[in-house]
């Protein structure tokens, strides 16, 4: 009789169990991705590679969309629409809370991009555990790669995160990146948070500056953070700062490169 | 520091608890005649699957108000199986649990019950007040402790009750959400329901 019982109890359980696949949640800072949520910039970099270059290359930026992931689906859905986009870089902020459920929501969107997409780190993905959750999805904090002729730089500048302990951003990687070789012409370098800012780490302030216009092959460099748009030249060394607009805003940037000049124009959605 | 301290206390609650010389089991404590320490029995131990506060989490439980009211309180673990660093936590939740009807003689239905609950996982990422390095109200939120509700139903049993000095087995599942997801599926109808969704199973042992 109490086998029965416990053959029914352990049916019914396990019927249960299969029917609410993926709805049992162990803690809000589990990290368990599936495979299309691990190593995702090196993934897009392979995937960029294989693509050849044209005339002008057109990247769309956007970033700190947070919780706005309605809009978030809106901007990937109208960068679709657009062939002349060759890839998408996120400028950071992508978990509102740093929780793992929301780096899986928002490459939940990021993966319907038909185009390669990188992230960079921003200060809202390294809450709580946030920052095993980017290293385990996107990789490295600091990451580059070289496509057609041109160097772009993903950099960790989220200094307050790291209680401005000196070495955020790293500055001295920065420079070995940026230090010339016959593999490109310009670099691009893109971060979260702008070193003007008080959040990043101001005893850095002028070394990272300097350092990006040391070896003068600095195209221009993107942030977010800010939410909305500007193009600006904060130093003297006149190295072309742009600030993307954030997703609410229903609009992004769109940067046209072309024999190392380039254009910078918004796109409403 | 001081959250070594809490989860040391944690522990030693629920070790006190878990062994408890008196037993845990009505039988066994009619027979010491500390029937005031007896009242500080919690009155069922549980162990739960999921539910958002641990791949499996143990706790004890006390009711009040002719078992209209529950408080417990649980700690639970997730182990690197199924994340990549293992988290502890504990959580104390209060369930209001309104209706009940007798099935037959032996099983006694409780369903709707609704529950709130506060959980706090252990570790320094998982802060509770904002750190001094931050600006005022940098943050609103905090990672270290975030509040949830949850529906709950139960079948209460006599299962074991003949064999062990329990006075019954109950079966329980809850479904749930808490404050972080809602926020973050507020506004978003790209979010499904099913993923701010937290369900949870546990077996109850009545004191």
């Amino acid at each position: 009789m109490i086998t029965k019982n416990k053959l029914l109890i352990i049916t019914l359980a396990l019927t249960a169990l299969s029917a609410c696949d993926g709805m049992f949640d162990y803690s809000p800072y589990a990290i368990d991705f599936s495979e299309e949520n691990m190593n995702v910039n090196e993934k897009n970099v392979s995937k960029l590679i294989l693509k050849e270059p044209d005339d002008t290359l057109t990247i769309a930026f956007t970033g700190d969309t947070h919780r706005f992931y309605d809009q978030t689906e809106e901007f990937v859905e109208k960068v679709n629409q657009n062939p002349a986009v060759d890839f998408v870089i996120h400028v950071g902020d992508m978990a509102d809370f740093g929780l793992p459920k929301q780096y899986t929501w928002g490459n939940s969107f990021l993966l319907k991009l038909t185009v390669p997409y990188f992230v960079v780190v921003g200060n809202h993905d390294l809450v709580g555990n946030g920052l095993t959750a980017y290293k385990e999805m996107f990789g490295a904090l600091n990451f580059s790669f070289i496509y057609d002729n041109l160097k772009f730089i993903f950099m960790n500048t989220n200094g307050l995160e790291f209680k401005f302990n000196g070495e955020v951003p790293d500055v001295q990687w920065l420079d070995a990146q940026l230090s010339p070789n016959n593999d490109f012409s310009k670099a691009i370098v893109i971060f979260h948070i702008p070193p003007m800012d008080r959040d990043f780490d101001s005893s850095l302030e002028e070394t990272f500056s300097k350092t990006l216009a040391h070896h003068n092959n600095v195209l221009f460099t993107v942030h977010g953070h800010l939410h909305g748009h500007e193009i600006y030249k904060p130093y003297e060394d006149s190295i072309t700062y742009v600030n993307v607009y954030g997703v609410e805003n229903m609009k992004f940037n769109l940067i046209k490169i072309a024999n190392n000049q380039f254009d910078v124009e918004t796109v409403a959605f | 520091m001081w959250k070594q301290w809490h989860f040391k206390i944690a522990l030693i609650v629920l070790l006190v608890h878990l062994c408890n010389p008196v037993n845990t089991y009505g039988q066994y404590s009619q027979k010491t005649d500390s029937a005031k320490y007896v009242r500080f029995l919690p009155d069922y131990v549980k162990l739960q699957f999921a539910g958002g506060i641990g791949l499996l989490s143990i706790g004890v439980g006390y009711s009040f108000f002719k078992e209209k009211l529950e408080v417990s309180y649980f700690y639970g673990y997730v182990p690197k199986a199924v994340s990549i660093d293992d988290l502890h936590s504990v959580s104390l939740q209060v369930t209001a649990k309104f209706f009940r009807f007798k099935a037959n003689k032996n099983i006694e239905i409780v369903p709707l019950n609704v529950g709130w609950f506060i959980h706090h996982t252990f570790g320094n990422e998982y802060w509770i007040t904002l750190p001094s390095h931050y600006p005022a109200e940098y943050y609103w939120w905090s990672p270290g402790r975030n509040a949830g509700i949850f529906l709950g139903g139960e079948i209460k049993t006599k299962l074991l009750s003949n064999k062990t000095p329990a006075s019954g087995t109950a079966f329980c599942a809850r479904v749930g959400s808490r404050g972080l997801y809602l926020t973050s599926k507020f506004g978003n109808s790209a979010i499904p329901f099913r993923d701010i969704v937290e369900f949870g199973f546990g077996v109850a042992l009545y004191r």
